[in-house]
């Protein structure tokens, strides 16, 4: 199942690149006009990928918040939200929807890796700009891809941050990794070492895990038999819950440290049956309950506005993807172009709302590298344990 | 190596294989259809057990009990409504309309409870543990599986044995049209093995619900490894199907121990090996059907 | 009123009538054999009577109702019980087990009851023994005792027919349809079937119907006979009449052997 599956996946995505690069620069009706600017997002609103599809409804909030202000230089945003089942054949046919149908001037976050591959060759050969793709994968920026601007913060990059966190406030010398054997938890591994090294230090285990793999007896016993006591997770909801239920089983109570990907505390709190407190995690946003001017403004927004969704990390991500593109088109003024839209965009510089500080330049894309860390209480409330850091190890910044 | 947890931990996820392989075999021992379905038909049933106790608050033994009743239903309707009136499909076909009923499933359980993972959890205390011998932890999870997967096999075994409908079931299996002319419903056999399957399924799928999260897609990688011990089991005999269970499960624990990249590949490169070698499986009884 | 016959029987396989218009009456108690050549359609009318073809047209009654259109096993519950040309047993199971299995039927105990019922004296067991009486009746009937538990895969050819007929017999049919029963055994096999063919219609309350093509066999045991090529009727009439008829010679016996 697992294999056709993936096999179906890639296939998919290799037909979709293939009709892609078919038509390039279709014939496509104007982004924008005198009274709108009309940007999308796709993201899976059905489907087992559908807990992360509140980003594209939290970008919502933020353009819902604007347009009651009053727009941007006289223009309100529409905007358009697609269903793509995190399917990256789907992912291809909503966005040419999207662009050849109704005309659209830039989109913004799109949950997924493999579905924003899908479409990232498409948007830049129609000169169509994509800010704050939500997923981590360093092909985005690199090499730079002049109409792609990115704001999630690199795995890797998040990895050494918190083995550097492990290592110097924790003070633990023994540590474990349990990484899904995919780009993504490469990554994590990757950081990692590559922190440990500075220290003279190397982990006393390296356990992958498949991404549907149910049973993980052994490689729990292997990290409890390495005397790890802190392990770092780089894999999915589900395996972390299996995670913390087999190591429960077995007696082995080491710190559990996870990747932002498990952030959302009351998911993970309620799937693991209160065995997620004391995780610690990167996360790339303020904390739910955060007291900051501009978390109350859009909190407050929410309960007005969308009482039917849960405050949760991946929802307000969906604002803090957004706001780099109503800030740009805010310095852009009344007279609108993509050409315009770029430079504005290349020209941001230590910009901060309710996530990390961003910084792009005509040649950097990679908006930051700084990520928070925080741990689980009691009821799933979330500690603070260290404000914004940056990756003093990040390769792509030289 | 902590030889004795790995023992424990290998027997008690192969019975929990060897528990959902039984469901597969029933069905394709009486008639000799692969399902598909099987994974999500569990998967549904864990589901409605999910619903009760989330919704309805009542105690754990009740809705275990209505969900057995919904899985027996669940079974006999899935066999009724999608594989009876396929008039003389191939065996292809069959494939097909459980892949289709799979779909259909997975389908209905996302649209009503969503996608995202739920908390499941049999009664059974998890502090609670027991060291018989220094360095190997039983759960009451793994007491619980060894209990309920013996009782099930014995049951299975007397049923099979001793009842009427279960030799009915026995000679439906070895010679359809000689079962008919001995007056055998055998519409009703079919009927009667995929309730049993569906039952024994879901029992199965709230083993799996609990050692990991409850979502629509849960079954698929158990579905996969207990139809790859079947068919070590040689698809055909339900003890064979336990040992073969068992063997996936040891064989996964030990060797993932040493190589955890090559865990989720090494039991299927045994079973490559083993049809190699024994191309009806390591217990199947030879016999060939008479063309 | 007639116990059995069957009325304007026909069927087609793509286009090619099979058994064509076929009739005849069947005497309570009598054994009717039909005789034809190879694929002249001797087995497609075992087939239509016993439910696993349903014919086009015409209509097969038994006791005065119309069997066309039930399923095999609603026609066995009814009391028609058959063997088949190519041997269909339980091979995996015992000699023993084959005969059980005939008195499906007659086990009127469920799962439950069987369950819970238990003791000498409750219906479960009562049941039980009459089975098992009738089903050793049926061994040492066909002389079976040497093989009553070897697993029917490993017994020969012949022995295998018999079983199969035995089978036949534990259902306590009406009517009993036998299919080439001889075909495979050597003489001395024959002599015996012969022998409790006769035996079965004296003892066992039940109308014969047999395909043969052992014409020593058919002369000597049957009542009436069929002559069937092409799927239609050649005759029908008392064994003299039959031998004698130059059609069936010509089509039947001239070109046999």
């Amino acid at each position: 199942m697992m294999f056709r599956k993936k096999m179906l996946v890639s296939l998919f995505a290799a037909l979709a690149v293939l009709t892609v690069a078919n038509i390039t620069q279709a014939a496509q009706p104007a982004g924008f006009d005198d009274n709108e600017i009309r940007i999308g997002q796709w993201g899976p609103q059905t489907g087992p990928a559908a807990p992360w599809g509140s980003v594209a409804r939290g970008s919502k909030l933020l353009f819902d918040i604007v347009n009651e202000e009053g727009g941007i230089h006289g223009r309100k945003i529409k905007y358009f939200i697609r269903d793509d089942m995190y399917n990256p054949a789907q992912t291809v046919a909503v966005v040419k929807e999207l662009v050849e149908r109704q005309g659209i001037f830039a989109f913004v976050g799109g949950v997924g890796s493999a579905p924003g591959m899908a479409v990232k060759d498409y948007l830049a050969a129609n000169k169509i700009i994509w800010v704050s793709p939500s997923a981590a994968d360093k092909e985005f920026t690199q090499p730079l891809n002049p109409y792609l601007f990115a704001v999630y913060p690199l795995y890797k990059d998040e990895a050494s941050i918190l083995a550097k966190y492990i290592v110097e406030k924790l003070k633990t010398k023994k540590i474990g990794i349990l990484y899904q054997n995919d780009a993504y938890g490469k990554d994590g591994l990757e950081g990692a070492k590559e922190r440990l090294a500075t220290y003279k230090m190397s982990l006393v285990a390296e356990i992958p895990v498949e991404p549907t793999e149910k049973d993980f007896a052994s490689q729990i016993l292997r990290l409890k038999n390495s005397g790890a006591e802190a392990v770092l997770m780089y894999v999915s909801p589900t395996a972390a819950v299996i995670t913390l239920k087999t190591a429960a089983s077995v007696g082995f109570k080491p710190q559990w440290v996870s990747a932002n990907t498990l952030s959302d505390y009351p998911l993970m709190f309620k799937i693991t049956g209160g065995l997620w407190e004391g995780v610690i995690t990167g996360a790339f946003g303020e904390t739910p309950d955060s007291k900051s001017p501009l978390m109350v403004k859009y909190r407050d927004a929410a309960k007005r506005l969308t009482p039917q969704e849960r405050w949760g990390t991946f929802y307000y991500a969906g604002i803090l993807f957004a706001d780099p593109i109503v800030e740009a088109l805010k310095k852009v003024g009344r007279n609108l172009s993509t050409e315009a839209l770029l430079k504005a965009l290349n020209s941001i510089k230590d910009y901060q709302t309710i996530g990390p500080r961003i910084t792009w330049t005509p040649k950097q894309h990679q908006g930051t590298d700084s990520v928070m860390i925080q741990k689980c209480g009691p009821g799933a409330s979330y500690i603070m344990l260290q404000d914004w850091t940056t990756n003093d190890l990040a390769t792509w910044k030289k | 190596m902590p030889f004795g947890q790995l023992l424990v931990e290998g027997l008690a996820i192969g019975a929990c294989y060897g528990l959902f392989a039984t469901a597969v075999v029933i069905i394709y021992k009486t008639s000799e259809v692969v399902n598909f379905a099987q994974g999500e038909m569990a998967m549904f049933s864990s589901f409605v057990a999910f619903h009760i106790l989330a919704v309805y608050q009542y105690p754990f033994w009740l809705a275990f009990v209505i969900a057995m009743l919904f899985s027996i239903l669940l079974g006999v309707l899935i066999e009724f409504l999608f594989l009876r009136p396929a008039k003389h499909p191939s065996l292809l076909g069959m494939i097909v309309i459980t892949l289709g009923a799979e779909m259909f499933l997975m389908g209905l359980a996302s649209w009503k409870w969503g996608a995202e993972q739920k908390f499941f959890s049999l009664p059974l205390d998890p502090s609670v543990t027991y060291e018989p011998v220094k360095g190997m932890i039983v759960t009451n999870w793994a007491i619980a599986v060894f209990a309920v997967a013996s009782t099930i096999m014995l049951l299975l075994y007397v049923f099979f044995k001793y009842t009427r409908l279960g030799v009915a079931m026995r000679a439906t299996q070895q010679n359809k049209h000689a079962a008919k002319i001995m007056g055998i419903r055998t519409e009703r056999v079919f009927s009667i093995a995929w309730g049993f399957s569906s039952l024994i399924g879901a029992v199965a799928g709230m083993f799996f619900a609990s050692r990991a999260t409850l979502d629509p897609a849960f079954m698929m990688e158990p579905f996969l490894r207990a139809f790859a011990a079947a068919v070590l089991g040689g698809l055909m005999s339900i003890p064979g199907v336990i040992i073969g269970g068992g063997l996936m499960g040891l064989i996964e624990n030990f060797f993932g121990y040493y190589w955890p990249s090559w865990k989720p590949i090494v039991a299927f490169i045994v079973i490559i090996l083993v049809l190699c070698l024994r191309p009806s499986g390591l217990f199947a009884k030879h016999y060939v059907k008479k063309v | 009123m007639d116990y059995f016959k069957v009325e304007d029987l026909c069927i087609s396989f793509g286009g090619l009538k099979a058994v064509n218009n076929v009739a005849f009456n069947v005497e309570k108690n009598s054994i009717f054999s039909i005789i034809g050549p190879n694929g002249s359609g001797k087995t497609t009318i075992f087939n239509m009577i016993s439910g696993i073809y349903k014919p086009d047209l015409g209509r097969i009654v038994f006791a005065g109702e119309n069997l066309v259109g039930l399923t095999p096993d609603r026609i066995a519950r009814r009391g028609v019980a058959r063997t088949f040309q190519n041997i269909e047993l339980f091979s995996n199971a015992t000699v023993m087990d084959n005969l059980l299995l005939g008195r499906h039927i007659h086990m009127k105990t469920g799962v439950f009851t069987g369950a819970f019922l238990w003791g000498r004296g409750s219906r479960a067991a009562r049941e039980e023994i009459r089975n098992r009486e009738i089903v050793e009746g049926i061994i040492d009937f066909l002389d079976l005792q040497s093989v009553r538990n070897h697993f029917v895969a490993s017994l020969p050819y012949g022995k295998r027919k018999l079983v199969e007929v035995g089978r036949a017999l534990a259902v306590e049919p009406k009517i009993l349809l036998l299919d080439e029963p001889s075909a495979g055994m050597n003489t001395e096999e024959k002599q015996d079937l012969n022998i409790w063919i006769k035996d079965i219609q004296a003892e066992c309350d039940v109308t014969i119907l047999l395909i043969e093509h052992d014409m020593n066999m058919i002369m000597g045991i049957s009542d009436r006979i069929f002559a069937i090529n092409h799927g239609e009727k050649i005759m029908e009439g008392l064994p003299q009449e039959v031998q004698s008829h130059p059609e069936v010679i010509k089509a039947y016996l001239g070109e046999e052997r």
